[in-house]
């Protein structure tokens, strides 16, 4: 008799969930791991930022640093001491209050571990201080003034002492400071978030968030068509986002669009002939026909990029040279290269690890370069595995690779590509100490305006020795029933399940 | 031989059989180029954590360690851990399982029922509609791919009809409690009835998919078999004492037909899961044939040998249980 009870009780619950309290949020991606010291994926790192409260946010739609545990903050004149001031009454679902000690901890056992982003913070922190329960102090090894941005990413987010091992990375989900929690979690099959009741912010404006997880992005399709999930997000296959777009007052859905900071690039690696000699990087860069690329691959779905920096972030110029076949001939016959006698060089792509659509962009590469009636490509693929391989240890030539930022700043766009150590992990072995005495004087640096011309004459080198040749910008897309509202595409890449509403 | 001793051989005859099995899986993905670490770090972190990592993971040690090291580990159970989780892969393909086993099962007793009573029904009326019906069902669906053949049924039963849903396992809100994994089981225990159509609901496009894939070959040799069998003097002794149809068919014939079916049917078991990695791949069920496409995509070693290693030792187990359910039908199996 309990029993069916208890089976009646169950069906009245389930029936008694009225539509607006849920949404169901369908995805192609997986979590790889929930605890802020190994996450180093787009969607681990998702699920975090809507889970855990992190030392600064982003304003809404901008890329504009707020404060959020971190009330405020001052930086030493010499640029090495950072001092932090954490707001009051900020806790854990438990119960267990997020003081300077808990930073400490955290960022402690970050670089212990030694996970996946633990560089972030352990290349840059010398010391962790806690001065008081609201007061932090972090010293630096070296002046970075991006080191608040790299607090805006998921490594930076305090993890609960009562209920983290200090010792290895959890295994389910963390302890909740943030808007959600995670209620269930079948890995692969589906997460269920409820708003937090001890979050210290704005409740949500949807009590509760159930993801759903699709092994292929025609499934994910199908299932916002049929009404199974009401947003789509991450990864509608480039042709069903132009093909929803035309139809989405018929289907009843919203379309949207916004721009990634994922760039994409050829690195020229400066130390293997041809491309060790300048003026050749310089003649290919004029021979690039980007809006081929992103016409005729992307339908329109990206955008050209001229410089390292994406567009919309401060610093950005354009400063790459415009398509220019021509110029590029004369450059090249200059250097003794003809119709007869022409250029031959190897392009190398990999088939999976950028999507399906890669071995058209390095055929359209092939063909632009070949417009220039001096140069013979000859394209050449490599798995990613070997494809990492082959670039660190300096065997490709010529290649396509792809960057996602690990925080808000331009130094995470310039850094990585012209240090001397950055270009060796990114397989174009340039140097040069004038760029890398700029980007350090970047770094030191501690008013926008200052950084700013710094950068943009970085870029401006960067332009002219063209170890990398930028192509396009990628863009985010979100798909939704048109009765969910608060969707917002964030230069960021944070997607804030709690402003989302359904009507 | 005695019955016992047959299933002392057959065990000991399984052991060189699952050595090979190992040693093949771990030199296999040592030979694909590639290196995991780099694949899931490389072109972001420095050269310093991509040496560290490596280290970690013992792939700088020389190969034959690394192979005691994994013998040693496989005996103890320890599939390794994978290096996209963290996890301990046996954990992993704890919670997968039971959601291949559910679609397994259930796509076995569709293929079964379909197989044994069409092929009865067509051998009994051999040459007429019904027979030249199923030799053509059986050659187009063994011929049909079957992530296409699943691909139409989606499109029709859940992209225009909506009948049912498109894929998953459960739909976004459901109340029984998870305490087997087969959700089937679950719900009912829970006795939650409206969980278990849900349930039901999401089983049925991938169960029937790998179901009348599977089909297509039990059809056929039931069909040939059992026609073999009603040709002969038992049929029709049988026939002559007047002995009903329904009697004559399954009681006589199809029983008696059924000794070589089983060896068959202990053999399709290996490609039924086969066929489970692409039916999960496209109806996103989470079962340890998506796991293992997803783990491949990832380059995480650890996680594929883990999977080929569970797939390979379930086959062995299944068929050895078969050979002895055989040799307790059939006595001439021992011999």
């Amino acid at each position: 008799m309990k029993k069916y009870l208890v089976a009646l009780l169950m069906l009245f619950v389930a029936l008694g969930f009225s539509a607006s309290d849920y949404i169901v949020v369908g995805t192609t991606d997986k979590i790889r791991t929930l605890d802020p010291a190994n996450c180093y994926d787009y969607f681990s790192s998702n699920i975090l930022f809507n889970v855990l409260a992190g030392p600064v946010d982003y304003k809404v739609g901008t890329a504009e640093i707020i404060p959020w545990l971190f009330e405020k903050w001052t930086v030493s004149k010499d640029g090495l001491v950072y001092t932090f001031t954490i707001k009051k009454g900020a806790a854990f679902e438990d119960g267990t209050a997020i003081d300077a000690s808990v930073f400490k901890w955290s960022w402690e056992r970050v670089m212990k571990l030694g996970g996946d982003p633990a560089f972030l913070l352990g290349d840059v922190v010398d010391k962790i201080e806690v001065v008081s329960a609201q007061t932090l102090k972090v010293t630096l090894k070296y002046k970075f003034s991006a080191f608040v941005s790299v607090l805006g990413y998921t490594v930076g987010f305090p993890m609960n002492p009562k209920t983290t091992p200090a010792d290895k990375f959890i295994d389910g989900a963390p302890s909740a400071s943030g808007p959600y929690k995670v209620t269930e979690w079948q890995r692969d099959v589906r997460m269920v978030l409820e708003a937090n009741p001890k979050y210290f912010g704005a409740k949500p404006k949807t009590p509760k968030i159930i993801i759903q997880f699709f092994e292929n992005s025609t499934q994910l399709r199908m299932a916002l068509e049929t009404g199974q999930i009401d947003v789509a997000y991450r990864h509608m296959d480039p042709n069903d986002v132009l093909d929803l777009q035309k139809n989405q007052t018929e289907l009843g859905l919203k379309v949207y669009l916004g721009a990634s900071p994922q760039i994409r690039f050829l690195v020229l690696n400066v130390k293997q002939k041809p491309f060790d000699n300048p003026a050749i990087r310089q003649a290919l860069s004029y021979a690039v026909d980007r809006d081929a690329i992103v016409k005729t691959v992307f339908s329109g779905l990206a955008s050209p990029l001229y410089t390292l920096v994406p567009i919309g972030w401060w610093s950005h110029i354009d400063v790459m040279p415009k398509y220019n076949p021509k110029q590029a001939t004369q450059m090249l016959q200059k250097l003794g290269y003809s119709s007869s006698k022409p250029l031959t060089i190897d392009l190398w792509y990999t088939p999976s690890h950028y999507g399906s659509t890669e071995a058209d962009v390095a055929q359209l590469l092939k063909r632009s370069f070949e417009a220039t009636g001096v140069v013979k490509v000859n394209i050449k693929y490599a798995e990613w595995s070997t494809y990492v391989e082959y670039f660190l240890n300096g065997t490709m030539g010529l290649f396509l690779l792809g960057w996602y930022p690990d925080y808000m700043d331009p130094d995470d766009y310039l850094w990585p590509f012209l240090s001397k150590s950055g270009a060796a992990s990114m397989g174009s072995f340039y140097e040069s100490a004038e760029v890398e005495d700029l980007m350090i004087k970047g770094r030191a640096a501690t008013t926008l305006q200052e950084r700013t011309a710094l950068y943009q004459r970085v870029q401006q080198i960067a332009a002219k020795d063209a170890p990398y040749i930028t192509l396009w910008q990628g863009f985010a897309d979100c798909e939704a029933r048109s009765n969910i509202s608060g969707i917002v595409l964030e230069p960021s890449q944070i997607f804030r399940y709690y402003i989302l509403e359904k009507k | 031989m005695s019955l016992r001793s047959y299933i002392l051989t057959r065990i000991i005859l399984a052991l060189p059989m699952i050595f090979i099995l190992l040693v093949v899986i771990f030199f296999l993905l040592r030979i694909i180029p590639g290196d995991p670490v780099l694949a899931i770090l490389g072109g972001k972190a420095p050269l310093e954590v991509i040496e560290q990592k490596r280290h970690e993971m013992g792939l700088d040690k020389p190969i034959m360690v690394q192979f005691f090291d994994y013998l040693k580990d496989v005996f103890t159970g320890n599939l390794g851990t994978s290096t996209l989780t963290n996890r301990p892969v046996i954990e992993e393909l704890k919670d997968r399982f039971p959601a291949t086993l559910e679609l397994t099962i259930f796509a076995f007793i569709i293929a079964l029922l379909i197989g044994l009573f069409w092929g009865a029904e067509s051998a009994w009326r051999k040459d007429e509609p019904l027979d030249i019906g199923a030799r053509v069902y059986s050659v187009l669906l063994y011929s049909v791919p079957v992530f296409w053949f699943g691909l139409i049924l989606q499109l029709i039963f859940a992209s225009y009809l909506r009948w049912l849903p498109v894929g998953g396992r459960i739909p976004a809100v459901t109340s029984f409690e998870v305490r087997t994994g087969l959700y089937v089981l679950d719900a009912i225990m829970s006795g939650d009835w409206k969980g278990l159509l849900d349930v039901l609901r999401y089983l049925a496009l991938p169960s029937i998919t790998l179901g009348m894939v599977t089909s297509s070959i039990f059809l056929r040799m039931v069909r040939n078999n059992t026609v073999l069998i009603l040709s002969k003097d038992l049929v029709k002794a049988a026939r002559a004492r007047g002995l009903k149809k329904r009697v004559v068919l399954y009681g006589h014939a199809v029983k008696n037909a059924f000794v070589p079916i089983f060896t068959i049917i202990g053999m399709q078991f290996a490609s039924l899961l086969a066929g489970a990695i692409l039916t999960e791949t496209t109806f996103s069920w989470p079962g340890i044939g998506s796991y293992l496409v997803m783990k491949i995509r990832y380059r995480d070693f650890p996680a594929i040998q883990g999977t080929i290693i569970f797939f390979g030792l379930f086959i062995v187990v299944i068929s050895i249980i078969i050979d002895i359910v055989n040799a307790l039908v059939d006595p001439r199996v021992r011999y």
